[in-house]
């Protein structure tokens, strides 16, 4: 009945008439203060009623108003907004605008098709810009992120060229379900799977597959968000849990990061071209054990592979170099990276606009052969159709190539930090004078020679990736009080990734490892689709009291995404790459499709002179991926935020909000019992899983409550956010245990509960401010913790990593009243060590040794500019978190570490069953560094012919150094690439790079 | 206007055409549902490949059936200085229902079990084009064979701690039956599974290529008629040790056995059994390496054959073969230099060796046994007699007491199966003789273990060790 009456009144209201008035037209022109130029692609609207226009290229608009006194409001992006009173009778206006650097007033996504400005938003939703992004060059957007968001934790897992980085917002949300934060670029939900390379062919990291060994979650690889070009980006907001997130139904669990691409503007066409030069340089190297004499080697020998003294010394004696920096004379590729990036962008106000750019990007890896390139060229364009209808179209393509070398964990001898870990450093593996390639002399290796590797192993991802969208407006009615538009967005990501592993059987490696089986070929198609359309209805009513936004509509989406894997081994025949010519060949083929559609309604009031906005929204969802397909799963979402009147005089704002919001996350698996396969002398056989499906399972449900303030103060100069939440996620997928003898041990179930509380603040400061100088600073804080609060009836504990090696090392361990991150570990030997030092297996007790999670994490970011000088700097500080260390294991089990005391130590412990390799990997980085010099004007016009406009030069670095008391070569790694839980293992890894670039940046 | 009304039906048309489609059905792989459709006749191979190989995996996983079974019965060792517990946990002291050495061979029995009858449920709608009612009936015979071989396996290894028998409902969970319930069902299994082949007639062929193990060992068991003597050897198998259930005997199990394993043997008379055909019968093959992995288990570097067995043997027995020596191998108080031909790890081959689910020389074995459990000893001698003297020992003069030809018996059955199941530890229980005195103990404190405990994994999915009571009705 409620519904029915405000129906009613809607309806009368879209069909009420405003009552005819005098009017009168306004003109005007818009520019930045302080002499700055005309600015176009200003909104400029009368308060209290729908009107509003556009400033055109000269920054000049023209308004028809009513006769009354009336206040407009002037908006632009990049700018404070304005608000003047224009009394009846004044109709010519010059209104300038102040730059909006603390980005307080940017407009935050509240809906599919609505935003709200910052100065209004219930939710701690952070905001990147492009200027923030492009600062240094960086391989993948991720990167670009670390340290700028509070609420967010971006790892790396590796060293290697290419990305393979985790975003975590908020904590961990998922045991065993998706775990990355949806990504939506341009309204089109684009896909961050990881394609498994296939390097598990020749390192056997995951030897589950016997000799078919197929791709594994060892494989190293890059998650594909990384092929997006970070400097076509306009802005990114991060949505960072179900309380803003809640719009995204049941993929909202894990925030979402919504990404805007740069368009096109009315007015002088501009062009851009930035050309960088840069380097990588090894920031970190573990060392060797150095051998000071031919009987500490020979003990050593002796004592470690059983061979005699005599032969070990006179080995030994024969070496013309006595200790090799193998970490030093191997990741020592010093070509040079580069990166063109050209844009141009223009338009005109009320027709076409458009923005289109490319790129070449190179990445020199350390590794000899190692690289990361991508290509990308972008067209955005805008048209309006008259004034009722405008349509968008942008379309990304792009292509990367990616030679990453071989890095992680391995079972065959053949990753460089795992050979480095094995072999006295007197043994010389470079090429030598011939061309040739030693073989690895040491005893505790098949011979291999990541020399040689580099040489003839390949490694390559080649992917091409459209990432294409329109969306599009329709004015359906439009009068003073009221709007109804109809908004369209649809779009599509597609990629076809391909991996290779080309192993020769000339390979060292594969022929200790593979016998009559030398000679490795992996080839990897992977075909994915993502494509969703978005349709909504948005209806803007302004009364003088108030302004009501409402907005409903439907989202479909389609996911897809199949690979097929060839393995192929004893390849004989050098040249010849093709899987099915091996003396052995083992297919394998993954499919998935998935559909989900949904409704979606929002009503944003904003009343008390926009001082109050209260939204409440509801999303109802049903998944192909549900137990019941045809199931709506719903997501309601509340908030209020209010801007506090009356304030001391050094308070400019301040906005207290509080929001509310659920959100799902789909079931990955569980839905149906499936077949597997058992082979009988080469036939298929096909028997029932023992894990059994059900058909009740359905979305994890988060929900969350975030409150906190926003305070600008002393005339805008600084911005302070403080935000609570905590958010509690449920029906958490698990599996229990079900009985065996009924033929299935396990079984798909809904339960449990994660409880996450944190604490965000950011704080931007305007140190200085003028025309000449100017010094921003910005300090982003967050805390996080996350507990397991239950689990269902017949769960016990038990460790959900997908990868992990023992808790003698430390493994992740879910238990209820334990932190979900917390690191299970030995911790001690029962009844006290024995005098041998050994403790004994059945001795050792098992408690918690660390937990993964960072005590806290913040980001320090300061821009300085003096006349055309310009610096910047971010630094980052993790506090605590715990990673296991199995590389310093490998070191000390063949006692070869550099530090042999610290080894031993080490050792000692691990045979008391205590837990050395669980360390804490906290650590400052300086994440990036700018040093950026503007031409003087008369310089520029004399080089460049008067043709550009500005030039800089700019020098700057990435991670050039890392303080931290980890021992291993980058506290940022994991072993098993991006994971919900267990992300924490360093097995020798990619080390770390520096980053050097000289950029020169034209305008024209 | 005409435009609003344009946009909105279009809009309206949009919605409604995507409502319905996010249903979606499994692409990626066969779900269970596969099964209650109409299965074709690949469906039905597969299947019942699925069954073979599921039980392949019972007999592999976790070393229990045959090394640990053997390290009971006191003819092997597995001496690993990374895993003590194939000593600890046998020889030395008790199992650990947590750990592989107490816990193996339970799994993947119940799988095999379940794979079983739900291919026996799906097979009568199977499409009748495809697989004919004759081509059902076999096919079904077979499955229920091995569904009650399948439960005979776990009630080796458990005896009388107790088998749940599964019901088909994939969520209930069964009690634990005792031993002669679980016998008695099994001879009911395989006596449907007799019934089954009776009705496709002698001749009906299996509609798929079984692995060589059925065909290649002198007998094609393809053919129904050859299927019906695998059929009834194992009945006679079962009711041999339902007699010899000395707490709860059933009455006429020897007679009934005698007769199963005669009509196993096609009808041939006590002694007839030509020692030629010994090999022959039904095995399980194994496949080393490539994507199927299946090696065989008992080629194993760490396994070697208690030395007491290898002094057991008498003078000229030609068994000895079976017996070679090794170097050393020596830990946890035990050593030896012997080994198992087929557990040398330095001939390739043993990995693919096949080991007989069940061949004619044990059943002339069988029926020698329940010659004597009759005491019909003419007729066991005769058959005792047609054994050893195959392997170059001299005949025994006809037996006057049951007794001495139990040992009789014992000694050839241990070396003409030796290492080829549970067979000798099956026969150390049902005689009582798993014991000190007449069986030494093999180092200080030992439990002269019998059978394997019920899994931690099942007890704790039960609710706990209290509900571990087998159920005798």
């Amino acid at each position: 009945m409620k519904i029915r009456t405000l129906l009613f009144s809607l309806i009368a209201l879209l069909t009420a008439s405003v009552a005819g008035a005098q009017q009168r037209r306004i003109t005007g022109r818009v520019a930045a203060v302080d002499g700055g130029g005309p600015l176009a692609s200003a909104s400029v609207t009368i308060i209290g009623a729908t009107t509003g226009t556009y400033t055109n290229e000269q920054g000049q608009f023209s308004l028809l108003a009513p006769q009354t006194t009336i206040t407009i409001r002037v908006r632009r992006i990049g700018y404070q907004q304005r608000s003047m009173t224009v009394p009846a009778g004044q109709n010519d206006l010059l209104i300038t605008l102040v730059k909006d650097v603390l980005q307080l007033e940017a407009q935050v996504v509240t809906g599919t098709s609505t935003a709200v400005s910052s100065l209004n938003s219930a939710n701690a939703v952070s905001v990147v810009s492009a200027e923030a992004l492009t600062r240094v060059s960086a391989a993948t957007l991720d990167n670009a992120l670390q340290g700028k968001v509070a609420g967010a934790i971006i790892t790396q897992n590796s060293g290697a060229p290419g990305g393979g980085t985790q975003v975590q917002l908020r904590g961990v949300s998922s045991i065993l379900g998706a775990y990355s934060p949806l990504y939506v670029v341009d309204g089109v939900i684009v896909n961050n799977s990881t394609i498994n390379g296939g390097l598990n062919t020749i390192t056997n990291a995951s030897r589950a597959g016997g000799a078919g060994n197929f791709s594994s979650t060892q494989d190293q690889s890059v998650n594909r968000i990384a092929d997006l070009n970070p400097n076509d980006i306009e802005s990114i907001q991060v949505l960072k849990g179900p309380s803003a997130s809640s719009i995204y139904g049941s993929k909202g669990t894990n925030g979402v990061i919504i990404i805007t691409t740069k368009q096109g503007n009315a007015g002088r066409t501009n062009v851009e071209i930035t050309q960088r030069l840069g380097r990588a340089t090894l920031a970190n190297k573990l060392g060797q054990r150095c051998f000071g004499s031919s009987t500490e080697y020979a003990d050593w020998a002796n004592a470690t592979v059983g061979q005699a003294k005599a032969a070990a010394a006179a080995e030994y004696n024969a070496a013309t170099t006595k200790c090799h920096d193998y970490e030093g004379e191997y990741y020592n590729n010093d070509d040079l990276s580069y990166e063109t990036i050209g844009s141009v962008r223009g338009g005109t106000s009320g027709g076409t606009n458009y923005f289109l750019s490319g790129l070449v990007h190179h990445d020199n890896g350390l590794g000899p052969t190692d690289y990361y390139n991508k290509q990308s060229l972008r067209v955005n364009v805008n048209q309006a159709f008259g004034s009722k209808l405008t349509v968008g179209v942008n379309s990304e393509l792009l292509h990367t190539l990616t030679q990453r070398g071989i890095s992680g964990n391995d079972n065959t001898g053949i990753t460089p930090g795992d050979i480095f870990s094995q072999t006295p450093s007197f043994y010389d593996l470079q090429r030598q004078a011939d061309g040739s390639f030693p073989v690895n002399g040491s005893a505790l290796l098949p011979g291999s020679n990541p020399f040689q590797n580099a040489d003839i192993v390949k490694t390559p991802n080649n992917t091409y990736r459209l990432i294409g969208s329109i969306t599009s407006n329709l004015s359906l009615y439009a009068t003073e009080r009221q709007t109804l538009d109809a908004r369209v967005t649809g779009g599509v990501d597609s990629y076809a990734s391909k991996d290779n592993v080309i192993s020769p059987a000339t390979s060292f490696t594969e022929q200790g490892n593979f016998g009559a089986l030398a000679g490795t070929l992996f080839n990897s198609d992977a075909a994915v689709l993502n494509a969703n359309v978005n349709g909504s209805l948005v209806h803007r009513l302004v009364l003088p009291l108030f302004t009501a936004q409402t907005s409903a509509g439907f989202r479909q989406e389609r996911r897809e995404l199949s690979t097929t894997q060839l393995t192929g081994k004893g390849v004989i025949f050098p040249t010849v790459n093709n899987v099915s010519k091996a003396a052995q060949t083992f297919p394998d083929q993954t499919l998935g499709l998935s559909r989900d559609f949904g409704y979606f309604a929002q009503e944003e009031f904003f009343a008390l002179q926009d001082r109050l906005l209260l939204t409440a929204g509801v999303n109802t969802e049903r998944s192909s991926s549900n137990g019941d397909q045809k199931k709506y799963y719903t997501y309601p979402k509340f908030s209020a935020s209010y801007r506090v009147p009356i304030l001391p005089s050094f308070i400019s704002e301040l906005k207290t909000r509080l929001a509310y919001g659920k959100a799902g996350n789909l079931p990955t698996a569980g839905r149906e019992t499936f077949l597997t396969n058992l082979l009988y002398e080469g036939s298929t056989g096909t028997r029932a899983s023992t894990v059994k499906g059900t058909s009740e399972i359905r979305p994890e449900l988060s929900t969350e409550t975030e409150g906190g303030f926003d305070a600008t103060m002393l005339s805008s100069r600084i911005r302070f956010s403080a935000t609570w939440y905590k958010k509690q996620i449920t029906d958490l997928l698990l599996t229990a245990p079900k009985v065996p003898s009924t033929g299935f041990t396990s079984q798909y179930l809904n339960g449990g509960q994660i409880t996450n509380r944190g604490t965000e603040l950011e704080l931007d400061v305007t140190a200085l401010q003028s025309n000449s100088a100017s010094w921003i600073s910005n300090v982003t804080f967050s805390k996080q913790t996350g507990f397991v609060d239950k689990l269902p009836a017949g769960v016990a504990p038990f460790n959900p990593g997908v990868g992990s090696f023992s808790p003698r090392y430390g493994n992740a361990w879910i238990q209820e009243g334990q932190s979900t991150t917390v690191i299970q570990s030995t911790v001690g030997c029962t009844g006290g060590l024995p005098a041998s030092g050994t403790c004994a297996a059945a001795n050792r007790i098992l408690g918690f040794g660390g937990d993964a999670n960072p005590d806290f994490n913040m980001g320090f970011g300061n821009q300085i500019t003096f006349g055309p000088f310009r610096a910047t700097g971010l630094l980052e500080w993790r506090k605590g978190g715990d990673v296991v260390n199995l590389t310093n294991n490998y070191f000390d089990s063949a006692d070869l570490a550099a530090d042999t005391a610290a080894s031993h130590a080490r050792l000692k412990l691990y045979n008391a069953a205590q837990h050395p390799y669980v360390e804490n990997a906290g650590f400052v980085k300086l994440r990036e560094i700018t040093l950026g010099y503007e031409l003087p004007a008369n310089l520029t016009r004399t080089v460049f012919a008067g043709r550009a406009q500005a030039v800089r030069l700019e020098l700057s670095g990435r991670n050039l150094k890392t303080w931290t008391k980890y021992t291993g070569l980058d506290p940022e790694v994991s072993n098993f690439g991006s994971q919900p839980l267990g992300r924490f293992q360093d097995v020798t890894p990619y080390p770390p790079s520096r980053l050097f670039f000289f950029s020169l940046v034209s305008t024209f | 206007m005409r435009k609003l009304t344009l946009a909105l039906s279009a809009g309206i048309a949009l919605v409604s055409g995507c409502v319905d489609n996010t249903i979606v059905d499994p692409v990626n792989s066969p779900t269970t549902e596969a099964l209650s459709g109409a299965l074709t006749s690949a469906g039905v191979q597969t299947l019942a490949l699925g069954v073979l190989a599921a039980d392949r995996a019972l007999v592999r996983g976790d070393l229990t059936y045959y090394t640990i079974s053997a390290i009971y019965a006191r003819d092997a060792y597995r001496i690993d200085p990374n895993e003590p517990r194939y000593v600890s946990e046998t020889l030395g002291g008790q199992p650990d229902p947590g750990s592989f050495a107490g816990g193996g061979g339970w799994t993947n029995g119940f799988v095999t079990i379940r794979a079983a009858t739900s291919l026996l449920e799906g097979l009568p709608a199977a499409i009748e084009t495809q697989i004919s009612p004759t081509q059902k009936n076999v096919t079904a015979g077979l499955v229920q064979t091995i569904k009650g071989l399948e439960y005979y396996r776990l009630l080796e290894l458990r005896d009388t701690i107790g088998v749940p028998i599964q019901t088909s409902a994939p969520d209930s969970v069964a009690p634990l039956s005792c031993k002669a319930n679980v016998l008695t069902y099994i001879a009911a299994v395989l006596d449907s599974g007799n019934a089954s082949l009776a009705a496709a007639g002698a001749t009906a062929q299996l509609p798929f290529a079984p692995p060589t193990g059925f065909t290649a060992f002198g007998r094609n068991y393809r053919t129904a008629a050859n299927l019906v003597l695998l059929n009834r050897g194992l009945k006679g198998k079962v009711d041999l040790y339902r007699g010899l259930q000395h707490q709860n005997p059933t009455p006429g199990a020897f007679t009934a056995a005698i007769t199963e394993l005669t009509q196993a043997l096609g009808g041939a008379a006590p002694g007839a059994v030509p020692a030629s055909t010994f090999q022959t019968g039904a095995y399980v093959t194994f496949v080393p390496g490539g994507t199927e992995g299946a090696a065989n288990p008992i080629s194993d570097a760490r396994v070697g054959v208690n030395p007491k067995a290898a002094a057991a043997l008498q003078p000229g027995d030609t068994r000895s073969s079976k017996i070679i020596t090794r170097a050393a191998l020596s830990g946890q108080g035990l050593t030896t230099t012997f080994n198992y031909v087929g557990a040398n790890t330095g001939v390739a081959a043993n990995q693919s060796r096949p080991i007989a689910i069940l061949r004619d020389e044990e059943v002339v074995l069988l029926r020698a046994q329940a010659y004597i459990e009759a005491n019909q000893l003419a007729n066991a001698t005769a058959d005792l007699n047609s054994v050893r003297t195959a392997y170059g020992l001299a005949a025994y003069p006809t037996f006057t007491d049951q007794a001495s030809a139990r040992t009789a018996l014992l000694y050839e059955k241990r070396f003409s199966l030796f290492f080829e199941g549970p067979q000798r530890l099956v026969d150390l229980r049902a005689y009582g003789l798993l014991k000190a005195p007449t069986t030494p103990a093999e180092v200080s404190g030992d439990p002269f273990n019998t059978a394997f405990p019920i899994p931690k994994t099942e007890a704790d999915a039960r609710g706990g060790t209290g509900q571990l009571t087998p159920v005798c009705n």
